[in-house]
């Protein structure tokens, strides 16, 4: 009994962990039926948390990240109003580029989702493609911004102004990239044997997505407004 | 049928090796455990090292094992300084309570099978490892170095907490079983769910800064500028702002880590004595308004920094309303614990005696917080050794207490086994004299030091201030050493302990208790627990029993004593 018992166990384990690569992994439901002491195991293997998860942690995931860069832009606050010798750092102007980039981005990644809602998957494709292309021109276009402040000699060191460009911009770059992970994971993965559905996780991703555009929007104008 | 799932004592198939049920399980249990391990390894490497810096400063002749060797400077005084301060604050109050207790019991008291991200949790617990780890080695590298890793640590540990905090609020809100309403919430729930959402708000505060002050030491930027930076800058370029703006970020995270680590204290410290006075939480809806009231104030203590970056010359007084405000909820869950033993048959054993400690901790250090609280009288009264008594007294030794508490408690759940509860009781009197007598004195030293501008008092006070310090020092010794005791009890009754055989040893009325000890692999067996009733029914009228589990249905109360129905049993 004890046995039979414990393999269903490290099914659960290696499971959980995500991969599972190198675990032992026999057929579930496979070898040992009959036995009336693994209901359990089936049972809470069959057991998973509601996907309404998701969509709360991504709701209070998002306050945490608003305020990472709340605490940016307090420092920014702080220092430019304390300062009177405040290097302005001219934003480049590929920055307003980037910056309708990424608002279109938003409005073809809600096409995307209309058409998923009406079942249009080749559409849902097309337009969430899109929308992963727009992302990474923007990050490539904010790549762009830090060349052309180099070439102007204006360096992370240069200046506090300069320090803030860069850092801004960077960590919201780190931030937008993880978004794109998941508009290529929505896209990749198949949603079979599992009970989130594609338009949940398309959801999901849109609130991070938009967030992110708002959250740039408003970094923006903190440097604009304060230079 | 009860025992075929207990797993702990199942024979380890070839299979079940000790990585995969240890190291990359992401097992809730598992998890809780592994941060507890990590807790007690810090707790006592941070006990010893407070110990040699005391030892250090009373009788500096003696050569000390770490300092000695490593020259005796004062940096290396003030590395075992961070280490201390470091590995308590982080690893044992942060984690041990919330990270190790709430992995655990979180998920068995609402009735989840598991937490809602499995693989984040276990990512979690590793960036925790990796941050001990890193905070730990700063005491052996030259310190510019150290100083680097030491932030890169602490930033490894923030995002490891918001990891968990995300995990324990999504826990809380998505996976409560059919019938755990909010009202019904154990308060040690409510506790890790209020905490989990302030620390989601403050962690990334303390990551922003170490992003920010990293950057400073590895790429050259001005976030935290140098003085001699601004001594370069034309006279009065550089505003007041950008001398204080570090402290200004960390006192926004470090003033609210103080409720970050008491929050679960006071969840375990009223389910406690709830459970030992046989009486349910006294007010507890006004007990729960309590635990929002510590988390918003806790917030808001920092919150007001942010809006007063200038001089403003009324900002110290709002701090100081703020500050004694947060009176207020610790006021109100004082007068319920009192209001809970009130007239109760309390049970005398280990862990109500810790929880019982825990208040009186709470109580003297918390009246000496009040002096601290008016800006006013702190500058006029109060120096080092008053702030090191009064945080030590109410932050580090009452929720260590608290943790001691909730050890005893949830022992017999976790590991099938009783601590042994003559030696605990041994201990915790040892301990709670001990503590006493290192801190007080400690208050008293702080009052003694602003004295010195009367002639006359001077040289007596300095006396009395040396004899102090040795008593101190001999104090610290004895009570280091009772916790000897705690782990010789911890490690005998981990392999030799009394079995508990029983489900429900403590007649407890939460769910964890509803399933056996330990808990089977999948928490709850074939049928998904479902909760009829509040969590603290105790000593009901018309009920032969003293309490009424939460999984007991009301037409199943009356019929045959509640204690028999189990769960697990046929």
């Amino acid at each position: 009994m004890p046995g039979t018992t414990a393999t269903p166990e490290i099914e659960i384990i290696a499971e959980d962990i995500g991969g599972g690569g190198g675990g032992p992994l026999p057929p579930p439901g496979g070898g040992d039926d009959g036995d009336g002491g693994d209901d359990d195991s089936h049972r809470r293997r069959n057991w998973s948390a509601t996907p309404k998860r998701y969509s709360t942690a991504i709701a209070i995931g998002l306050v945490s990240i608003l305020m990472f860069f709340m605490a940016l832009a307090s420092a920014f606050i702080v220092l430019r109003s304390g300062s009177s010798v405040w290097v302005t750092v001219h934003l480049p102007a590929v920055v307003w580029l980037n910056t309708a980039i990424l608002l279109g981005s938003s409005f073809t990644l809600e096409a995307a989702r209309r058409r998923l809602a009406i079942a249009d998957v080749r559409g849902f494709r097309k337009f969430w493609m899109v929308t992963t292309v727009l992302g990474f021109l923007f990050v490539a276009g904010q790549l762009v911004a830090w060349r052309q402040l180099v070439a102007q000699g204006v360096y992370i060191a240069s200046n506090q102004a300069s320090s803030f460009f860069y850092i801004f911009t960077g960590a919201h770059a780190v931030h937008l990239l993880g978004g794109v992970c998941a508009l290529v994971y929505v896209m990749g993965r198949k949603f079979r044997e599992t009970n989130i559905t594609r338009t949940m996780a398309a959801e999901v991703a849109s609130y991070y997505w938009h967030f992110m555009d708002g959250l740039w929007i408003f970094l923006l104008a903190v440097l604009y407004l304060g230079k | 049928m009860a025992t075929e799932d207990n797993n702990a004592d199942r024979p380890e198939s070839p299979q079940t090796n000790f990585l995969w049920r240890y190291v990359f399980s992401a097992d809730h249990k598992t998890m809780g455990l592994n941060y507890l391990w990590l807790a007690l390894f810090s707790v006592f490497l941070g006990m010893a090292v407070s110990l040699l810096m005391r030892i250090h400063q009373v009788w500096p002749a003696v050569q000390l094992p770490l300092l000695s060797s490593l020259g005796n400077s004062l940096e290396r005084f003030a590395a075992l300084t961070t280490l201390h301060g470091s590995l308590m604050v982080f690893l044992v109050l942060t984690a041990a309570p919330q990270a190790g207790f709430g992995n655990y019991f979180l998920p068995l008291q609402i009735g989840a099978r598991e937490m809602a991200f499995p693989t984040l949790n276990l990512l979690a617990f590793w960036a925790t490892a990796a941050s001990l780890l890193g905070l730990t080695a700063t005491f052996l590298v030259p310190s510019h170095a150290a100083i680097t890793l030491w932030i890169f640590s602490v930033a490894l540990f923030c995002a490891a907490s918001l990891g968990n905090a995300l995990n324990f609020s999504v826990t809380t809100i998505d996976l409560r079983a059919k019938g755990m309403t909010l009202p019904r919430l154990p308060l040690t729930v409510w506790a890790w769910f209020i905490n989990a959402i302030l620390g989601m708000l403050i962690f990334s505060i303390l990551l922003a800064a170490c992003v920010c002050l990293l950057s400073d030491r590895l790429l050259g930027t001005h976030f935290f500028p140098l003085l001699n930076f601004i001594a370069n800058q034309p006279a009065g370029a550089m505003g007041n702002g950008a001398l204080v703006l570090w402290q200004r970020l960390f006192w926004f995270f470090a003033q609210a880590e103080v409720y970050v680590a008491m929050l679960p204290c006071f969840g375990v410290v009223t389910h406690l004595v709830s459970t030992f006075s046989r009486k349910p939480v006294w007010k507890e809806r006004l007990v729960v308004l309590a635990l929002c009231g510590v988390g918003v104030f806790g917030f808001c203590v920092w919150g007001e920094h942010m809006f007063s970056s200038g001089m403003n010359p009324f900002s110290p007084l709002v701090f100081a309303l703020l500050a004694s405000s947060l009176g207020v909820p610790a006021t109100i869950l004082l007068v319920s614990w009192i209001g809970t033993i009130w007239g109760a048959r309390v049970q005398l054993n280990t862990a109500m005696l810790f929880a019982l400690g825990f208040i009186s901790l709470f109580l003297s250090g918390g009246l000496s917080g009040i002096f601290l609280a008016r800006h006013d009288l702190a500058a006029a009264v109060v120096s080092d050794d008053f702030v090191t008594g009064h945080f030590h007294l109410v932050m580090g030794v009452a929720a260590t207490f608290a943790i001691i508490g909730a050890l005893f408690f949830w022992f017999p759940k976790m590991f099938g086994r009783r601590l042994n509860e003559t030696l605990g009781k041994i201990h915790f009197w040892l301990t709670f004299l001990g503590v006493y007598c290192v801190f007080m004195p400690m208050h008293w030293l702080g009052l003694i030091a602003h004295s010195r501008v009367f002639p006359g008092i001077e040289i007596a006070s300095i006396a009395a201030g040396a004899a102090m310090r040795n008593f101190i020092t001999i104090a610290i010794l004895l009570t280091v050493s009772a916790q000897g005791l705690f782990l010789a009890n911890f490690l005998l009754s981990l392999f030799r302990g009394e079995k508990v055989l029983e489900y429900n040893p403590w007649r407890a009325t939460t769910l964890e208790w509803s399933v056996s000890s330990p808990p089977p692999v999948d928490d709850f067996g074939a049928i998904d627990p479902v909760v009829y009733r509040g969590a603290y029914e105790f000593s009901l009228p018309d009920v032969a029993e003293d309490f009424v589990p939460q999984h007991i249905a009301p037409e199943e109360v009356d019929k045959g004593s509640p204690v028999r129905r189990m769960r697990f049993g046929k």
